[in-house]
């Protein structure tokens, strides 16, 4: 077994370093990529380059919508609910 | 593929399911869908690869992990050789990493049960195009 087999193997018994911050986020984007060719290719009538990476691209673009929409509203449901809500309650009369 | 082969429909339909199990995409392949089965394979092979190397193989347990694992070994078969590895406990997984790791082994696994799906259906159509059923 070469050196850089072994290399390979190896590399495959550690986990990756991934930091935890917002940046982490973007590992998304592999799998909603996977995601939207996988499905088209069992959609698709016909496989043919250019209308199959089309409809692809048109998957992915939706997906992405989507999930910055959910996070859009988590964010301000969040924003609510810890900025704005105890504030509230507290210069309450009650 | 022979015509002889094609009349026993549930056997048919048996072995293309189970091809497209053991390796993803083969189900398309015998169907003669060579570039959508090469699509598929390209994809989901290097989405479980890349899950396997982010969170290591240890993200294949099937002993404390077992909702993902039961996503995971719809890749294939040959994931429960690595859930026997995954399984030993030699293998750190933890973080971010092992996260990521699970989902995208899992989503690969659970893709390709759609694969799977699809290409059972697609056989179906072809027999019952061929017979005029």
């Amino acid at each position: 077994m070469t050196i850089l087999t072994m290399f390979i193997l190896g590399s495959f018994t550690i986990p990756m370093r991934v930091a935890t911050t917002p940046a982490s986020m973007l590992w998304l984007l592999p799998l909603v990529v996977t995601i939207s060719v996988v499905y088209k290719a069992t959609k698709v009538g016909r496989m043919r380059l250019w209308s199959f990476a089309k409809e692809s691209a048109v998957l992915f673009g939706s997906i992405l919508v989507f999930i910055v929409v959910a996070a859009l509203i988590l964010y301000g449901l969040a924003w609510i609910a810890t900025g704005q809500l105890p504030s509230l309650l507290s210069g309450s009369t009650f | 593929m022979g015509q002889s082969w094609k009349e026993n429909h549930a056997l048919y339909l048996i072995v293309v399911g189970a091809l497209a199990w053991l390796v993803p995409g083969a189900g398309h392949y015998i169907l003669n869908e060579r570039t959508r089965a090469v699509v598929i394979f390209i994809a989901l092979t290097l989405t479980f690869l890349v899950g396997v190397y982010v969170g290591s193989i240890g993200v294949i347990d099937p002993v404390n992990a077992k909702p993902w694992y039961a996503a995971q070994v719809m890749n294939s078969p040959l994931v429960m050789i690595l859930g026997r590895v995954g399984a030993t406990g030699n293998y750190p997984v933890y973080g971010r990493a092992g996260e990521i790791g699970q989902i995208y082994t899992s989503i690969a696994g659970l893709l390709n049960l759609l694969c799977i799906v699809n290409a059972i259906y697609m056989a179906h159509l072809h027999v019952v195009e061929e017979t005029g059923a």
